[in-house]
């Protein structure tokens, strides 16, 4: 019988080892996230741009390479004429895409600062500020976010997520069962926990701040898990109604999990075969979002031929012991 | 087998069409990729108008697309968000630090007559004449040569300003632009025929003060001051550095996956290699009619959808072979195979769809191009999943023997094997299995 042909993964036989390996990869990225919100002036878990807080970034090209050395300077110009607390960053432009831009921009220094009204001379202070230490900056970028917006764009992304969150919910009672849709609900927390953990991380020790488009990366990922579990779900649901006379439930999920096993990978390995193209020759300012599809993407593979149909085997056995399935078959 | 032709034909006649679409319309480039500015302006309350109402912002709307319109830029939006604030979008434009100005100033013209506060002493009190009464203003020169503004009231204007006149005869009357003092000349006698000029004091108007007075009377004043809350600004460098490198992304991410789907499903995989090329030519095409303003966040939208659009080949691929290692002929397997992968594609993608329009609806604009983009290929994709790659498999496979497994990328004892297919009647009937 096909079905149960040769396995290559074990959900059922495994189940500790992979509630283990799920403990051990958001444990870390939950350690960083309380201790960011204990250390952080804010309290956020994660290192938050100026999108949340409110506060002004100006970028600039320069035709020289700069090293942190120049920022040190940098830095001591702009508090002497008053900025205080610049937090600087150097964008390197690599070699191969220097090339392709015209203006000879060898690298990108971005400053943000608190936020600089309309009012506010601060912009041509910094200019010259630059001017003094390097041949012709030129301002390539200025965002600014009023400190009222940034806590209304907070406030819309909660709700969006939590929004996300209730739809499909929904979709998937309808759709499948309740215990699916909490079992694909758990498996997107997984996922984004992850991702969040991730960046707390990156955060603290690289100092990647999360902004606006930070949210778009966590919906899609949503879409994405929820995506892969569906596939992994269906094809259960699909075996049910042919095998469960004949199959354990647990036997069911195993070889539901590896009839779907090629589908997932390679899906998952041709999207991120686009994201990683996006990530390495895109351009500089959504690096930081194809990072977080990118870490979103893989873990949601994970998550839905592992931890999801784990989840849903568990419970099955909590509630009619291990061996026979004769429950009621959703259609 | 004739559906199939006259389906075939179908989408050759989408792909000229979608061709054609795309080389005549222009596309629509967000800011951030030709560069260009992204103001959110808020109205802020004043003492005469304690509350905004959507008549307020209606007033402030109208009069900061007259100044939007006078910086002489194509393309501008100006866009009422929630209800007090405006989004306004100014591509290319040069001097940011102007148009800023420009845009934040409240133009307020005001008449004023000389009178006493409590104390006593000496202040300019309100005479009811204001900019709201002005027909058109214009650039002229008095007789000494200086610049001078010329203001011309209308109906209602004319009357209050010839009673104001003639009862102030004698008396400084002061003309105050911005809460600022701009001249106070003393009225000789009434001035009937709704006519009046300002000159700038004693020192004079420079030109380019004088012309910038006129552009903002003209446009008409704010009703209430407006602030820039928010701003993003894009130089054209850093844009078309982004437009190069993200096309450069697409074309790479678009090629390592072609290059996959062949070398791991063969023929299908490069069937599914053409779909994904008409896909992504009905929905550039797409795109360009409705349009959709292209930002960098809609091109990582576009390019993810691309990846979600193979997962649908992939999916129905996967099935076929698994009813092609059953023993099913191609025919049934290619049917089946489309069925069965369906529930899968239709449920997942519906997902995607409920988070894209959750992100579309809360989301701010950079987060609704993504969302838009995105749904959008989803949609797409399911219909070049669906009908393109199994209308062309059907035509070239036919409805024999698969003589030659490697084709799908399987071995010749793989087939028939290990599969012991359960199947209701109904779905042998659709499938077109026979005993």
């Amino acid at each position: 019988m096909f079905a149960l042909k040769r396995h290559l993964v074990h959900i059922v036989k495994y189940r500790i080892l992979w509630m283990v390996l799920s403990a051990i990869l958001l444990i870390p990225g939950i350690v960083a996230m309380v201790y960011s919100s204990m250390t952080y002036p804010n309290h956020a878990p994660m290192k938050v741009g100026i999108d949340y807080t409110g506060g002004t970034i100006l970028q600039y090209g320069l035709k020289q390479k700069i090293t942190n050395n120049d920022l040190t300077t940098t830095r001591a110009n702009l508090e002497k004429i008053g900025v205080e607390n610049p937090y600087l960053q150097i964008l390197n432009v690599n070699n191969t895409q220097q090339e392709e831009t015209k203006n000879n921009i060898n690298s990108i220094i971005s400053i943000r600062t608190k936020f600089i009204g309309e009012s506010s001379e601060d912009v041509q202070n910094i200019t010259n500020a630059l001017s003094s230490q390097f041949e012709t900056p030129e301002l390539i970028q200025v965002s600014s976010v009023g400190p009222t917006m940034g806590k209304e764009l907070f406030k819309n992304s909660f709700i969006a997520v939590a929004l996300a969150f209730l739809g499909i919910c929904v979709y998937l009672s309808l759709r499948f069962r309740f215990d699916y849709a909490i079992a694909a609900i758990l498996g997107i927390l997984h996922d984004v926990l992850f991702v969040c953990g991730a960046f707390s991380i990156l955060g603290l020790l690289y100092n990647v701040q999360i902004d606006g488009l930070f949210i778009t990366a966590i919906l899609t990922v949503i879409g994405f898990s929820v995506h892969d579990t569906i596939v992994v779900f269906d094809r259960i649901r699909e075996n049910l109604r042919y095998y469960s006379k004949k199959m354990s439930f647990g036997e069911i999920v195993d070889a539901s999990v590896n009839q779907t096993l090629a589908r997932s990978i390679n899906t998952s390995l041709t999207t991120l075969i686009t994201l990683c193209a996006l990530y390495f020759f895109g351009g500089v300012t959504t690096k930081d979002f194809v990072l977080a599809m990118i870490l979103g993407i893989a873990i949601g593979t994970y998550s839905s031929i592992f931890f999801c149909s784990m989840l849903i085997d568990f419970w099955n056995d909590k509630k009619n012991g291990p061996k026979p399935v004769k429950e009621t078959v959703a259609a | 087998m004739k559906n199939k032709i006259i389906m075939f034909w179908a989408i050759v006649l989408i792909v000229i069409v979608s061709t054609v679409i795309i080389f005549v319309k222009p596309t629509k480039l967000g800011l951030d990729l030709v560069g260009g500015s992204r103001l959110m302006l808020e109205a802020e309350t004043t003492q005469s108008i304690a509350k905004i109402t959507p008549e307020v912002m209606g007033r402030l709307q109208f009069a900061i697309e007259n100044r939007v319109n006078k910086l002489g830029v194509a393309e501008t939006v100006v866009q009422q968000v929630g209800d007090k604030r405006l989004l306004i979008e100014i591509p290319n434009v040069t001097d940011l630090k102007e148009a800023k100005a420009f845009l934040g100033e409240t133009a307020q013209l005001e008449f004023k007559k000389e009178g006493k506060d409590s104390d006593g002493n000496q202040i300019w009190v309100d005479t009811g004449l204001t900019g709201q009464d002005l027909q058109r203003s214009s650039l002229s020169t008095d007789q000494t040569g200086q610049w001078v503004v010329s203001l011309e009231f209308n109906d209602a204007g004319a009357k209050k300003f010839a009673d104001l006149t003639k009862a102030l005869v004698g008396q400084q009357m002061a003309i105050f632009f911005d809460g600022e003092i701009q001249s106070a000349p003393v009225i000789r006698e009434a001035i009937y025929g709704g006519k009046a000029q300002i000159s700038g004091g004693n020192s004079g108007f420079e030109y380019a003060e004088a012309e910038r007075m006129v552009n903002l009377l003209n446009a008409g004043a704010l009703p209430v001051p407006a602030k820039i809350v928010e701003e993003n600004t894009v130089g054209p460098t850093l844009g078309a550095d982004s437009i190069e490198k993200s096309k450069f992304a697409g074309i790479v991410g678009l090629g390592a996956v072609m290059l996959f789907m062949i070398a791991y499903y063969r023929l299908p995989g490069l069937i599914a290699d053409v779909a994904l090329i008409i896909y992504s030519l009905i929905l550039f095409a797409l795109f360009k009619t409705i349009p959709v303003t292209l930002t960098l966040a809609g091109i990582a939208g576009f390019i993810l959808s691309i990846g979600m659009a193979v997962d649908a080949n992939i999916l129905i691929f996967e099935r076929t072979k698994e009813e092609l290692r059953a023993g099913r002929n191609l025919f049934t397997a290619i049917n089946s195979g489309f069925d069965r992968a369906f529930t899968s594609i239709f449920d997942s993608n519906m997902t995607t769809i409920i988070t894209c329009t959750i992100l579309y609806l809360l989301g701010t604009s950079i987060v609704k191009g993504f969302a838009l983009t995105l749904a959008l290929g989803v949609i797409v994709s399911m219909f070049s999943a669906i009908t393109i790659t199994k209308n062309f498999m059907h035509l070239i496979f036919g409805t024999g023997e698969l003589k030659y497994p490697a084709l799908f990328g399987l071995s010749k004892d793989e087939i028939g094997k290990s599969y012991e297919a359960t199947e209701t009647k109904r779905e042998k009937a659709r499938f077109g299995i026979l005993d």
